[in-house]
C-alpha cells in the first residue's frame, strides 16, 4: 500500500504513457479516503498514475514526502491529495526516518530501531499542557499587544512620513498596517508600504565605486611558493542606467 | 500533617481527630490583619463558572470563623447565587437597592449567619424586582462607605463580581482595592482572567492575587493539564491559593453549609482556609511542582503542592 502526499513539486497534468511516473502536486484539498473521485478542490492536483506494480523515485523533499501512488484500477486522470498535516508529528518523523533507512548502515539501523522504540523525550513537547501553554502565550501576546485604531492611524502616518523622505510612495491609502503572532518573534507589527520609486538623492549610484579595486583574484598566496599571483581591475561604472 | 486526604485514601479510622487549626499554621491560631479595615475585596474572574461565588461564600465563612466580620456582597443583579451558597435564600428580603430607593436602613439589608454570627450578607437586588437593572457605577462604593461608617465596621468586604467585563462588572470593582482573580487551568479562562487583570489594572487595582481553582492533580501529573506554575508565569501575578477538584463542594453547596465549616476538612476547604490566611496576611505563596517520585511515602507532598 502506497499512499500519496502533496508534495511542493510543480503541477503537472496530463497522462503519460509508457512507464508509470505519478507525479504528485501540491494541493490544498484533503481527501478522507484514498482513491476517492473527487472534483479538485484546487486545480493543481492532479495525479496521474497507471497500473504498474513498481515502487518509481522517492523523491524527498526537505519538508514533505512524496511517493508515488500506485494503483490497481484505471488510468485515468485522478484527483488525489493528502496533506502533511493530516498525519501526525511523529508519524511523520517516523516515515522520514524508514525512507532513509533504506540507505543506512547496520549501526544507524540499530539506533533508529531504538530511537523508534523508545521515543525521545521530544514527545513530550506534544502533550496537551505544553500545546496548551504554547497556545496561551500566542494568546495573550496578540491580546496584549492590540493597538487601537487612533494609533494604527498614527503608527501608519508617522511611518509614511519618515520614509517619503526617501522613496515615493505610490498611494497613501494602499498602506496596509498588519499585527500578527509569529511562533519565533512574538507579536509581529508589519506595515506594508507600496513603492514607486527611489528619490534621486538616495538612489544607489555606482559613481561612488569608481576607481576601487574590484575582482580580486589570488591565484597563488605565496604561502608556499614564496610568491603571490594575483590579478584585479579598478572599477569603472557602467554608463547606461 | 497527621491525617490523610480523603480523596486519595480510604476513610481515617473515626476515632482520629484532626490537628487544631493552630497546628496547621505553624502554631498561630490567628492570621495578623494586615492593613486598614475595612478591607475591600473584589473576587472576579471574567469567565463564569471557574467558582467566584463558590471563592467568595467560603473566603467569608472562613474569615468570620476567624473572628474577623465580614460582609459578603452579591454583586449579581440579576442572577443571585450567593446566598444559596450561603444557605440564607429564605431570609434574604430587603436588598440594597431597597436601601437605595429609601426603603429601608442598611442594617436591615444585611442577613446575619446563623451559626457564623461574623458573616453577613448583602443582596444588590432581586431578581424580579421591577427597578431597572442597571445600577449606577458609584452604587457599590456608595455601599462600601456605609459600611465603613456604621458602628461595627467589618473588617472584610468580599464582593463576589458578576461574570463578564460590562457594566455589572465595572460597578463591582469601583470600591475595591485590592481583587481576587480566580480562574482555572484551561486555556480559555487563563485568556478571560488576563484581560480582566488588564482592566482592573486600569481601574486603579494593582493588588491582584490568583486562587487557581478545580486543579486535577491526575491531569497535570500526565501533562493533560496546566499546573499551578503555568499559571502564575503565564500571568504573573502572585498566588494566593490553588484549590483542588473536590467533589465536597457540590454537596457542600447543595447543602448550603460552606465548605470549610466541615470537620474534617477536605482538600478544597484546607485549600480555602490558607488562601484566607494568605489573604488576611497579604502573602502569597510560591506553586511548587509535586515531585511523588521523590517522596514515596510522604502524604504531606500533596499538600506542599497547594502551598502549605
Amino acid at each position: 500500500m502506497a499512499m500519496a502526499m502533496a508534495t511542493a513539486a510543480a503541477a503537472i497534468s496530463g497522462s503519460f504513457g509508457g512507464d508509470s511516473c505519478a507525479v504528485l502536486a501540491p494541493s490544498a484539498s484533503v481527501l478522507p479516503a484514498p482513491g476517492r473521485r473527487t472534483s479538485a478542490a484546487s486545480s493543481k492536483a492532479q495525479l496521474s498514475s497507471f497500473p504498474r506494480g513498481r515502487l518509481g523515485n522517492l523523491m524527498r523533499t526537505p519538508k514533505r514526502l512524496c511517493i508515488e501512488h500506485q494503483s490497481c484500477s484505471q488510468s485515468s486522470t485522478r484527483t488525489l491529495a493528502f496533506s502533511r498535516s493530516d498525519f501526525s508529528p511523529i508519524t511523520q518523523d517516523v516515515e522520514g526516518f524508514l525512507h532513509n533507512a533504506v540507505g543506512m548502515g547496520f549501526l544507524d539501523r540499530l539506533k533508529l530501531a531504538w530511537k523508534i522504540i523508545f521515543p525521545a523525550p521530544s514527545i513530550k513537547e506534544n502533550s496537551n499542557a505544553n500545546i496548551a501553554k504554547q497556545r496561551l502565550k500566542m494568546v495573550l501576546f496578540s491580546d496584549r499587544c492590540e493597538v487601537s485604531d487612533e494609533a494604527k492611524k498614527k503608527i501608519v502616518e508617522n511611518i509614511v512620513e519618515s520614509l517619503s523622505e526617501f522613496v515615493e510612495i505610490e498611494s497613501r491609502d494602499s498602506v496596509q498596517v498588519d499585527i500578527s503572532t509569529d511562533a519565533g518573534l512574538g507579536t509581529v507589527y508589519s506595515v506594508t508600504v507600496p513603492v514607486r520609486r527611489v528619490k534621486p538623492e538616495y538612489q544607489e549610484s555606482e559613481e561612488q565605486y569608481r576607481g576601487k579595486i574590484v575582482g580580486v583574484d589570488f591565484k597563488d598566496t605565496g604561502e608556499t611558493s614564496g610568491s603571490v599571483d594575483v590579478t584585479f581591475d579598478f572599477f569603472v561604472p557602467n554608463k547606461n542606467y | 500533617m497527621a491525617f490523610a486526604p480523603r480523596l486519595l485514601l480510604p476513610p481515617p479510622p473515626p476515632a482520629r481527630c484532626p490537628p487544631p487549626a493552630s497546628a496547621r499554621h505553624g502554631g498561630r491560631t490567628a492570621p495578623e490583619l494586615s492593613g486598614p479595615t475595612p478591607r475591600v475585596v473584589v473576587v472576579t474572574s471574567g469567565k463564569g463558572g471557574v467558582g467566584k461565588t463558590t471563592t467568595t461564600a467560603n473566603l467569608a465563612a472562613s474569615l468570620a470563623r476567624l473572628s474577623l466580620p465580614a460582609v459578603a456582597v452579591d454583586a449579581d443583579a440579576g442572577l443571585r447565587n450567593l446566598d444559596l451558597l450561603l444557605g440564607l435564600e429564605n431570609r434574604v428580603h430587603l436588598t440594597a437597592a431597597d436601601v437605595l430607593a429609601g426603603d429601608c436602613r442598611l442594617d436591615q439589608a444585611l442577613v446575619r449567619h446563623r451559626a457564623l454570627h461574623d458573616l453577613q450578607l448583602l443582596c444588590l437586588s432581586k431578581p424580579r424586582s421591577k427597578l431597572p437593572l442597571a445600577f449606577g457605577s458609584k452604587t457599590l462604593t456608595w455601599v462600601a462607605d456605609a459600611l465603613r461608617r456604621a458602628a461595627n465596621p467589618p473588617a472584610f468586604i468580599l464582593i463576589d463580581c458578576p461574570a463578564g467585563v460590562d457594566a455589572g462588572f465595572v460597578t463591582a470593582i469601583a470600591p475595591a482595592e485590592e481583587a481576587v482573580l480566580v480562574t482555572t487551568p484551561d486555556i480559555t479562562a487563563l485568556r478571560d482572567a488576563d484581560r480582566v487583570a488588564g482592566l482592573l489594572e486600569c481601574d486603579g487595582i494593582k493588588d491582584i492575587k490568583i486562587i487557581v481553582n478545580r486543579v486535577r492533580p491526575d491531569l497535570v501529573k500526565g501533562e493533560d493539564m496546566m499546573s499551578a506554575l503555568d499559571v502564575q508565569e503565564m500571568l504573573g501575578l502572585p498566588l494566593l491559593g490553588v484549590v483542588p477538584e473536590d467533589a465536597e463542594v457540590i454537596r457542600s453547596t447543595n447543602r448550603g453549609v460552606p465548605l470549610v465549616l466541615n470537620d474534617p476538612p477536605t482538600p478544597a476547604g484546607l485549600a480555602l482556609e490558607q488562601a484566607t490566611w494568605r489573604l488576611v496576611e497579604r502573602d502569597a505563596m510560591t506553586a511548587v511542582m509535586v515531585e511523588e517520585q521523590e517522596r514515596p511515602k510522604k502524604k504531606v507532598g500533596f499538600f506542599s503542592f497547594f502551598g502549605g
